[in-house]
């Protein structure tokens, strides 16, 4: 009984995911918005425990790579965290228009 | 249990915290794109947290005062903030002025707005920060 009782507290512990927004912010959204674009970058922590926020950079790159030459405006970003005990998912989501030309 | 928690927080030292990104527009087509940052960072103290840590290393009579302490301080600086207290509220103030020096023409594109923190127990360096694109 004691041994279904923690098989079930662990299980009920690794499959709940649980979202926190920490912070959203937009920018300008331009009349042109037919190419829509996306990044996310994300890190891995165990207990929340983090040396470096370093991971934060790779949605810019990985935005600016997808609109090469062009701009990206009414960009949407999002700061949250996942939580699968007991680790501590955090991550950058941009959300833009890309216009060329 | 109270080695534990000392060695927690010894493992601890040197955490990272992130509070709030922001990613501006990104122009691409003006030119050349330079990355310039700048970082501006302010001693926080959490006096709670300390109170706490003399809380677990101590025994007896003197951990209960940490601990009536500890109580105290948590209910004077009860409410919403982002980080640790800081000594000096204007430490973000002269942001800009350093990121034009760093980019003199202030042709600015691809501007991150990061607040972050570097702790270790009870103190941090609570950062501003502002990474972004010099057009040249």
């Amino acid at each position: 009984m004691f041994k279904r009782f923690i098989t079930l507290a662990v299980l009920m512990t690794a499959l709940t995911g649980c979202v926190s927004l920490n912070s959203v912010s937009l920018t300008q959204v331009p009349a042109e918005r037919s190419n829509e674009i996306s990044a996310t970058s994300s890190s891995w922590t165990f207990l929340g425990i983090a040396f470096s926020n370093d991971f934060v950079d790779e949605a810019i790159l990985d935005l600016k790579s997808q609109c090469a030459g062009g701009k990206v405006e009414g960009i949407l970003t999002k700061f949250q965290h996942t939580v699968f005990i007991p680790v501590v998912i955090r991550e950058v989501v941009a959300t833009g228009y890309c216009h060329k030309g | 249990m109270r080695w534990t928690a000392l060695l927690v927080l010894a493992l601890t030292a040197g955490c990272a915290r992130l509070d709030h990104v922001q990613i501006g527009s990104i122009d691409q087509s003006q030119g050349e794109l330079v990355p310039v940052s700048v970082r501006l960072s302010e001693t926080g103290f959490d006096a709670t947290a300390a109170a706490e840590i003399g809380r677990v290393a101590s025994r007896g009579r003197t951990a209960e005062n940490f601990k009536q302490l500890r109580d105290i301080l948590a209910l004077i600086n009860m409410g919403p903030r982002t980080g640790n207290p800081v000594f000096d509220d204007a430490y973000a103030q002269r942001l800009q002025e350093y990121l034009l020096v760093e980019c003199p023409s202030g042709r600015l594109t691809g501007i991150r707005a990061i607040r972050e923190a570097k702790t270790a127990g009870p103190v941090s360096g609570e950062i501003v920060g502002v990474d972004a694109y010099c057009i040249r």
